[in-house]
């Protein structure tokens, strides 16, 4: 018998078959406000349309509901101490993407399951179902994260094939490719490629985050960090270049480059790293703004949409009427956006110019809310990074936390004309399997890691050796 | 007619307050946290929690708050007293310097191990290390925020 596993504290096991309710109050609260605001939603879109008092998309807005308060139940259920702000926000956010869902043409998509065929709201309702279950399940699950931060180079691994298969089998949609397609199914792999990065990003720089905080060698003025320790730097920094050469997929590139600087930053708290980043990133854009085409165009665009607002300028122009006719209260659910000769003025209104439908609809008023929505979350999960046991878990909450918020923002600042517009979805509130499915990864995991009770962080490395035989000799 | 387009813009309106109702409600949730939050003291640089411990002395499980420099030892003089027939009397001290905590081994008998490997002079750590004195093995944890 060693002295080593007898002196372990025994692991407190999950009472499987046991169940130990804890009653979230706070969590029931909030949910109620959510169902009573998209019920509010609902009858002023129903009204609008119809010109009497009546509910649109009721029966859908029923099932998601009742798959929130489903979810909210699981959790209650399974007794855990787990944030409960995130899940009311979320489905709030999820509420007003359904409504965006409900109000728009139903042609927008048509997915076809099975022999039935399935609009725009319907399918949106199953992704956002899918997500809720995905998102409570992981919550409930996720006990212990040994196989998250043990196989950070698997996930790599995973990462780099996946961003491979993109660049193989990927398909081209307005220039870029984005989409693979496995069966029936199609998938935007960036999305869950964002998720597998947060995580070796996690795991590696809390490794080695002593190393990089301290350590540096002089150049000139500079201090930098070890080599061993700016590969994985210059390797993600070209891995985002990659993204825009071979991708053309702006969005993600500046979203895979941006949360990887501010992790850097968390882990290290050296702001120097950050400027040599954004130089990096600056120089990349600049060579790729003269040997690229797309580039050139979005950005040409973001200077002077008026110039080209017929051509390519022509989604932005309309993004900016929308925002103009919104005004500070908006036109109301359903009453914005009259079609031109039967066609949506605004181009991808339901995927990356769903904030400027929004700004419409509700106004200054309401996307300045959404925009709350957004900031309440990474407040949130910040905190859940704050007060996490090891680097690991920090690290990993506050990567996940950014990956939502970058994304919020970067989209939103496009649909404004505050930065050149990239195509990436606004999380939660946009249609899209892969998005709604990668941000509820994202929200299970912050809940899981959120509760106070979770299992003690493994030991970092398995102590063996001498370490082993000097514990044995203690123990005889 | 004009009732109902009054009371359709009364709906719009119930539509926007309601999203900022549920905003006011989240943001008194958060303020309500981080009052709780700030009345616990939280000026503790780190903290080590106490893994194993065959002797007893720190006993197993327990948390010890950290000073800048936190010396560990057999000596009753030390911040935190060792008590296992493993450690010398100076054994080995964690000094917070600006932005990370380090080891250092104060020439001790069976040598300070972090993660299971010998400390040689002076060792960077992160948090969630494992320091091992003696038989008794300590984790470095995150202050509590």
């Amino acid at each position: 018998m060693s002295a080593l596993a007898g002196t372990r504290p025994a692991a407190r096991r999950p009472a499987i078959g046991r169940l130990r309710p804890r009653f979230r109050r706070r969590e029931l609260g909030l949910l109620a406000l959510v169902a009573l605001a998209l019920l509010a939603g609902s009858l002023s879109l129903g009204w609008e349309r119809a010109g009497r008092p009546e509910l649109a998309g009721g029966g859908l807005l029923a099932i998601y509901l009742g798959t929130l308060a489903l979810v909210h139940l699981g959790q209650v259920l399974a007794g855990r101490r787990t944030d409960q702000v995130l899940l009311p926000v979320v489905g709030l956010l999820g509420g007003i993407g359904l409504l965006m869902m409900i109000r728009l043409p139903q042609d927008l998509v048509q997915q076809s399951f099975g022999g039935a065929s399935l609009g725009l709201a319907q399918a949106q309702l199953i992704w956002l179902v899918l997500a809720l279950v995905v998102a409570g399940s992981l919550a409930i699950v996720v006990r212990n994260d040994t196989w998250l931060r043990l196989y950070k180079y698997t996930w790599a691994a995973a990462g780099i094939a996946l961003l491979l298969a993109t660049f193989v089998l990927g398909r081209n949609t307005n220039g870029a490719t984005l989409d693979i397609r496995l069966g029936p199914v199609s998938g935007q792999p960036s999305e869950l490629l964002k998720v597998i990065l947060v995580i070796f990003l996690a795991a590696y720089l809390s490794e080695n985050r002593p190393l990089l905080a301290e350590r540096s060698w002089l150049v000139g003025p500079f201090r930098l960090p070890p080599l061993p320790y700016l590969i994985p730097m210059i390797a993600m920094w070209a891995i985002a270049i990659l993204i825009v050469v071979v991708q053309r997929d702006l969005g993600a590139a500046l979203l895979f480059f941006a949360v990887f600087l501010l992790l850097l930053y968390v882990a290290t708290g050296r702001g120097l790293y950050v400027v040599l980043g954004l130089l990096a990133f600056v120089a990349g854009s600049y060579v790729a703004y003269r040997l690229f085409g797309v580039v050139r165009e979005r950005f040409d665009v973001w200077l002077d949409p008026w110039a080209t607002a017929q051509g390519s300028g022509y989604q932005v122009v309309q993004a900016l009427y929308a925002f103009g006719r919104g005004g500070l209260l908006g036109t109301g659910l359903g009453a914005g956006l009259p079609s031109v000769g039967g066609q949506i003025p605004l181009p991808e209104v339901h995927t990356d110019m769903v904030f400027a439908a929004l700004g419409e609809e509700l106004g200054l008023v309401g996307i300045l809310g959404v925009l709350g929505l957004y900031l309440v979350i990474l407040e949130r999960g910040l905190r859940i990074a704050a007060s996490a046991a090891d680097d690991f878990r920090a690290l990993l909450a506050t990567g996940l936390t950014l990956v939502v918020a970058v994304q919020a923002l970067v989209i939103a600042a496009g649909n404004l004309k505050l930065i050149p517009l990239t195509g990436i979805t606004l999380p939660f509130v946009s249609y899209g399997g892969s998005s709604l499915l990668a941000n509820a990864l994202v929200v299970g995991l912050l809940l899981a890691l959120s509760d106070r009770g979770v299992e003690p962080p493994p030991p970092p490395r398995a102590p063996g050796g001498r370490l082993a035989r000097l514990a044995d000799r203690g123990a005889r | 007619m004009e009732a109902s387009l009054l009371a359709l813009w009364l709906v719009r309106l119930a539509f926007l307050g309601l999203l900022y109702l549920f905003l006011l409600a989240v943001v008194r949730v958060l303020l309500r946290d981080l009052r709780s939050a700030a009345r616990e003291p939280g000026s503790e640089l780190g903290r080590l929690v106490v893994v194993a411990s065959p002797d007893g002395e720190p006993p197993s499980g327990s948390v010890i708050p950290l000073d800048a420099v936190t010396t560990i030892g057999r000596d009753v003089n030390n911040t935190v007293v060792v008590e296992d027939a493993f450690a010398s009397s100076q054994h080995a001290v964690l000094t917070f310097r600006g932005r990370a905590w380090y080891v250092e081994d104060r020439g001790s008998t069976n040598g300070t191990y972090v993660n299971g490997s010998l400390v040689d002079d002076v060792e960077p750590l992160g948090f969630g290390d494992e320091i091992q004195v003696g038989r008794v093995r300590l984790r470095l944890e995150r202050p509590r925020a």
